[in-house]
């Protein structure tokens, strides 16, 4: 690495796109943007009313409830002589003196299902007006958000939360206010209620979600330890504006990609690259110059953003935070671009390269952040954070580096891979996208123990895979501990045993099986020691959820005595057993493969469930 | 200044050079000839590090072929020219001397010079715009831009028009009078015949013939006799009064010599032909892999 | 034609329709898991359980009478607010709610100060829950004193079909969101593809070679054009003929398709136009991304937003305007796509 020839290289590729993007673009564009920024806040903040006019009711002029639909936009009044509009299946809604009567369809259940709650919007609208507003709003309500005393703070490995199927709030055997959770009186600040919709007493009491959006459209003030009002002012804490404002820090490291991965694969068309290649720089000099104006591009937009935002939100200068937590999430952007551009053959590729890249990260920093103030599962996404700082709460150092450090990694790993395919054999190949993907994994590999190292490599991608799982699976209830468990078999078996695949595609070893049986070890064993990384989970405190317990740590529980030694190595077992059988399979061809995958994700599969079962 | 010892190349199980070893002294001008696919392009791509040999070892100008510093002293020319296409020669001269550690100044004079040279004109147009003879001029002068005492060029005249042709081939003399080591691939014969010292033969990824032209021509090339008799023999063909026999050894042109007097005629003249590099490298090519 | 139908062959080689129709099963699967999750985390009947709360304050009674009609809580008593948050505190109780009364100058008031868990899976279940039983409260204080109110609150009987308030949320999601997201992604790729596409060419220098052969230009565009124009409804239908499997009924589906045709014959004219333009790649996807987000957001300034449109037609609510919507959008699309023939036409090819 020559930091001179870095910084030379970054230049020309400033300059040289700026020489191709010429006036009439430029002036496109900035106008494009100015367009974006005028009507994102009527798109972004739901100001566009994509439900209008959905449901059909037929209601008299001069029924009560014609005030009700036409408060409510959802709602289009249709004409109709009689109920028979109802089997006729013009109108989803008859409103005659039998009171509200909906179609025999799921419409018509959706129907009636938002007119009541229209009703009780509209109930509060008329009743805000009421001159006696102690008869109209008879309950006050104060909401606090308080700490608990923590469940289960003695970390050490093993010391999984051993009943996580229950509710940790239910747990009559937690006695210990323990050493890390003391801080239980520390929030009541709640007593200055700056930014809190303060109403009940007041003048307009339900701005209720019109838009049929789910709640949260009025929650958001944006730090907010107390909520205050009548009960239906009561929302649950839903970032709902914040998720806005971290979406645009989102949106132009997308349209960053586009330019990146363009400017990569070009160097890739008709050989470009070549000359770069036989100077005296190294390809570390010609990656990372190449990549350090989009870097720094990304993140001064980026940084432009939070401390915009910081200040709009907060009122003053800040979001360093956010800026530091952003980081990652770009340089994931652009290395999972990156390597992706060394693996499409044409822009046509590329394209649904980065389309892919958009929406499987877009979602790995969104999911998460939704969770924001549900509990350290958001902290999955780094988006978390910035969330977090946003709406002005403390970020603990451990949360950071969990946040952070996955995504981080998995970056590097893409850079990683996608330089060892930027050199001549590589770059101008025209093998199709699976053909590079065994030849980055298996570019690095020429002895056993390399395979072990690799699956270590891919470590953290397995990681922030199995996170993004926990993250989307949670919510589905009693059935997400056996669907983590089959996305967790998966992910590890193929993490484990593809590269041995590439390495016999690319006849690096004998195809005997005594060989396949040192590699699977060898993988196995990397796999081992890598997960260990999986330990950062317990920074946070994610290992108190059942499905990230089921899903992190293979279900190692509270025991004791010699049991111990067999818990630590059974797991180690297994990696090694199952990345044996697909590595058998491996030496011989993609369908001996597949099969032999299969067996070994079964097994592995079988192994968890059984010890989760048994255990957690 | 160039040397090579049984370099081997495979893309995955496909040997695309196997055992090629030569040395170039300095000064020398080095050809590399063969039909398309014979490994030419692989082998000068190890030589400039481009590839990373299998098997083997290569040295440019005292440097193995891995290290950077090698490369300061490489001038290297690819078959096709890609340039990019959006800068200028002059932006795209300065940027690579730049890459190179060529001061600025010196970067300047020299790219003035070469373009001078090369008659380039529309130093300020875009390279997108040229023609693809200015193209290779450009490219050409980037392969000096840092003075290097190495040149390896792949097929430096392929596709150009013949007097394009002509004006990089004796350029490219010139720079070897300067004393430039100098090594290319050619399948145009008739530029190696003019420019080299010494050849190679490939095919199918082997060295099968080397040396200087006359060796070549002696071992894989045919001579040929014309006898000329003044009384017609067998498979004699007549000729300004005179019969001539094309025979290929000098037994048979003993055998002639009697068949004349035989038929009371004489002798009266032996020409000697010598086959051209071309019909050398077509026995060779054809024969594929005659015995060293 | 026969480009056309190269360009199909060349797309279904690369495998790249199998990965685009994974994409979008993919952002739909996303965004189907965002509704469903969020709707069973608001929803305090699908996640299931009761809480439990600890009660305290003078006005008590009132409260548990609300608790005891309810399924999803239960309580327990507390001689004070103290005794209830030590309680919520070491987790005995999910929250603590002390109910008051407050002196206002219109009467008396039930203040209820309510304690929840500041960070936990259930804090959203725990809100929602107490909202509902304290809306109940609200309701029942309300009862007494209509004496004094000169608005009589509208009622509706609970729903005689039993289903609750997120399955109203899925109903609307799945045709407002769901469903436009299916059909305007496809047009949206489709136009992508064609500035990929030729620019490609030209930058490849391969147009050259097309153009050897006895077609013109603008044949070689339509080729271009019309492959992925058709693409686009064909993966609409696709979508809707998954939808339909899974009982959700669209209707109007010829007007559906002919929607995403027309806009899909937009998009691939703005692709061509940037990419015949500009040349390159890098420039012309930038701008066609930013162009086709801006059409797609300044729509919102029509009587009738695209993704309104389609959502209406779908759910067999259409208006007149509907109607009128994908007339103007399917002559807008001719006008576009003439325009572009018109301008390679009089395009010289030799510039490119």
């Amino acid at each position: 690495m020559n930091p001179r020839k870095l910084l030379r290289i970054a230049r020309w590729e400033v300059t040289k796109n700026a020489g191709g993007l010429d006036r009439r673009t430029i002036a496109v564009v900035v106008v494009a943007v100015a367009g974006l920024a005028l009507v994102a806040p009527v798109v972004g903040v739901g100001g566009v009313g994509v439900d209008d006019g959905i449901y059909r009711v037929a209601v008299d002029d001069d029924s009560q409830y014609d005030d009700v639909v036409a408060n409510d936009s959802t709602f289009t009044v249709r004409e109709a002589s009689s109920r028979d509009a109802l089997e006729r299946g013009t109108v989803d809604l008859w409103i005659g003196e039998r009171g509200v009567e909906p179609a025999d369809s799921r419409k018509g259940a959706a129907a009636y299902e938002e007119l009541r709650e229209s009703a009780s919007t509209y109930n509060n609208q008329q009743l805000a007006k009421e001159g006696n507003q102690t008869a109209a709003f008879p309950v006050s309500v104060t909401v606090q958000f308080r700490e608990q005393a923590s469940l289960n703070t003695s970390l050490g490995a093993g010391s999984g939360n051993s009943d996580g199927d229950d509710s940790p709030a239910t747990d009559p055997d937690d006695d210990s206010p323990s050493t890390g959770g003391d801080d239980s009186e520390t929030d009541q600040s709640g007593t200055e209620d700056d930014a809190t919709g303060s109403v009940g007493d007041d003048d307009s009491t339900a701005d209720g979600n019109t838009g049929g959006a789910p709640p949260g459209g009025v929650t958001g003030p944006l730090s907010e330890d107390e909520l205050s009002g009548s009960p239906a002012d009561i929302n649950p804490p839903f970032p709902f504006q914040s998720l806005v404002l971290a979406f645009i820090f989102v949106i132009p490291l997308n349209f960053l990609i586009q330019a990146y991965g363009s400017t990569m694969l070009s160097e890739r068309l008709k050989r470009r690259g070549e000359l770069l290649l036989v100077s005296p720089v190294t390809r570390l000099d010609i990656i990372g110059g190449k990549t350090l104006p989009y870097f720094a591009g990304a993140m001064v937009t980026e940084g432009a953003i939070a401390v915009g935002l910081v200040y709009v939100a907060r009122g003053e200068l800040g979001g360093l935070i956010s800026m530091l937590a952003i980081m990652p999430l770009v340089l994931l952007f652009l290395g999972a671009t990156f390597l992706g551009s060394m693996f499409a053959r044409s822009f046509k590729e590329l394209t649904f390269v980065t389309v892919t890249i958009t929406v499987v990260l877009t979602s790995y920093a969104f999911v998460p952040a939704i969770f924001t103030d549900i509990d350290s599962l958001a902290l999955i996404s780094p988006l978390t954070l910035v969330v977090r700082d946003l709406q002005g709460e403390a970020i603990g150092f451990q949360g950071f580096i969990f946040s952070t450090l996955p995504p981080l990694l998995s970056a590097l790993v893409f850079f990683g891979l996608g330089s060892g395919l930027y050199r001549e054999e590589d770059m101008f190949d025209q093998r199709s996208i699976s053909g590079k993907v065994l030849d980055a994994l298996a570019g690095p590999i020429s002895r056993p123990y390399h395979v072990g190292v690799m699956t270590m490599i891919l470590i953290p991608f397995v990681f922030v895979i199995q996170l993004l799982a926990i993250a989307l699976l949670f919510a589905t209830g009693d059935l997400s501990v056996p669907l983590i468990l089959v996305v967790v078999a998966v992910v590890e078996e193929i993490a484990k045993s593809l590269h041995i695949y590439a390495s016999y595609d690319h006849n690096r070893f004998d195809a005997t099986a005594r060989v396949a049986i040192v590699l699977g070890i060898a993988s196995g064993v990397g796999f081992f020691l890598g997960e260990k990384i999986a330990l950062l989970a317990q920074l946070v405190g994610l290992q108190n959820l059942a499905v990230a317990e089921a899903g992190l740590s293979g279900g190692v529980a509270d025991v004791s005595g010699p049991v111990v030694i067999l818990f630590l190595l059974a797991p180690l077992v297994l990696h090694i057993v199952t990345a044996a059988i697909s590595a058998l399979g491996a030496r011989k061809n993609r369908r001996a493969y597949l099969l032999a995958l299969a067996v070994a994700i079964a097994v592995h599969f079988v192994y968890n469930f059984t010890v989760v079962r048994s255990f957690v | 200044m160039i040397e090579a010892w049984e370099l081997r190349k495979e893309y995955g199980g496909f040997v695309a050079v196997e055992g090629s070893s030569f040395s170039v002294d300095r000064g020398e001008v080095f050809g590399i000839i063969g039909p398309n696919g014979a490994g030419k392009t692989t082998t000068l791509k190890m030589l400039a590090g481009l590839l990373e040999p299998t098997a083997g070892e290569a040295e440019v100008a005292g440097y193995d072929v891995s290290e950077t510093e090698m490369r300061h002293q490489l001038g290297f020319l690819p078959e096709e020219s890609p340039l990019y296409e959006e800068m200028t020669p002059k932006t795209y001269l300065d940027f690579f001397a730049d890459l190179y550690d060529v001061d600025s100044a010196v970067a300047r004079e020299r790219r003035e010079e070469t373009l001078d040279d090369l008659d380039l004109e529309h130093r300020n147009r875009q390279l997108g715009d040229m023609s693809k003879g200015m193209k290779r001029k450009v490219a050409i002068a980037r392969s000096l831009i840092n003075d290097p005492e190495v040149l390896i060029y792949d097929e430096p005249a392929s596709g150009l028009d013949p007097l394009t042709t002509n004006y990089i081939i004796e350029f490219t003399e010139r720079l070897a009078e300067e004393g430039k080591t100098i090594i290319f691939s050619a399948h145009n014969l008739f530029h190696v015949e003019s420019i080299c010292d010494r050849v190679a033969i490939m095919n199918e990824g082997e060295i099968v013939a080397r040396g200087d032209l006359d060796r070549l021509q002696d071992e894989y090339g045919e001579t040929t006799y014309h006898v000329y008799t003044t009384v017609e023999i067998p498979e004699s063909v007549r000729e300004n009064g005179r019969y001539r026999t094309v025979v290929e050894s000098m037994e048979a042109v003993d055998e002639r010599r009697e068949q004349a007097q035989a038929a009371g005629g004489e002798v009266v003249d032996i020409r000697t032909e010598q086959s051209s590099l071309e019909e050398v490298f077509l026995n060779v090519a054809q024969s594929g892999r005659p015995g060293q | 034609m026969t480009i056309a139908g190269r360009e199909i062959s060349a797309l279904s080689r690369e495998k790249t329709i199998v990965l685009a129709l994974i994409i979008q099963l993919f952002i739909a699967a996303f965004s189907s898991f965002l509704v469903v999750g969020l709707t069973s985390l608001y929803d305090p009947g699908s996640a299931g359980g009761e809480i439990e709360v600890g009660v305290s304050g003078d006005q008590q009674d009132k409260l548990l009478d609300a608790i005891a009609q309810s399924d999803s809580v239960s309580a327990t008593v507390y001689e004070s607010r103290a005794a209830a948050l030590e309680a919520f505190e070491n987790r005995a109780v999910n929250a603590a709610l002390t109910a008051r009364s407050k002196q206002t100058e219109q009467g008396n008031r039930i203040a209820v100060d309510a304690a929840v868990p500041a960070e936990s899976l259930e804090t959203t279940l725990i809100v929602v829950t107490l909202r509902d039983l304290l809306s109940d409260l609200e309701d029942s204080e309300r009862s007494v004193r209509t004496e004094y109110l000169e608005f009589s609150p509208v009622e509706i009987a609970d729903d005689p079909a039993g289903t609750g308030s997120d399955f109203t949320q899925y109903f609307s999601f799945t045709y407002t969101i769901l469903l436009p997201l299916l059909l305007f992604l496809p047009p949206f790729i489709s136009g992508s593809v064609v500035v990929d596409s030729v620019t490609e060419e030209i930058e490849r220098g391969t147009l050259e070679l097309l153009r050897v052969a006895p077609i013109s230009l603008t044949d070689i565009v339509d080729g271009k054009a019309f492959a992925m124009i058709l693409l686009a409804p064909l993966q609409a239908l696709l979508w809707i003929a998954l939808l339909q499997f899974n009982d959700i009924p669209i209707s109007y589906i010829p007007l559906l398709a002919l929607l995403v045709l027309a806009t899909a014959t937009i998009t691939t004219a703005i692709g061509l136009l940037l990419g015949l333009l500009t040349g390159t790649r890098q420039k012309a996807q930038l701008l066609y991304s930013m162009i086709v987000l801006l059409l797609f957001g300044g729509a919102a300034a029509l009587p009738e937003h695209p993704a309104t449109t389609a959502a209406l037609l779908a759910v067999d609510s259409p208006t007149v305007t509907t109607f009128a919507h994908v007339a103007g959008y399917t002559l807008v699309a001719i006008a576009g796509y003439a325009v572009i023939r018109w301008y390679v036409g009089r395009l010289d090819p030799e510039s490119l």
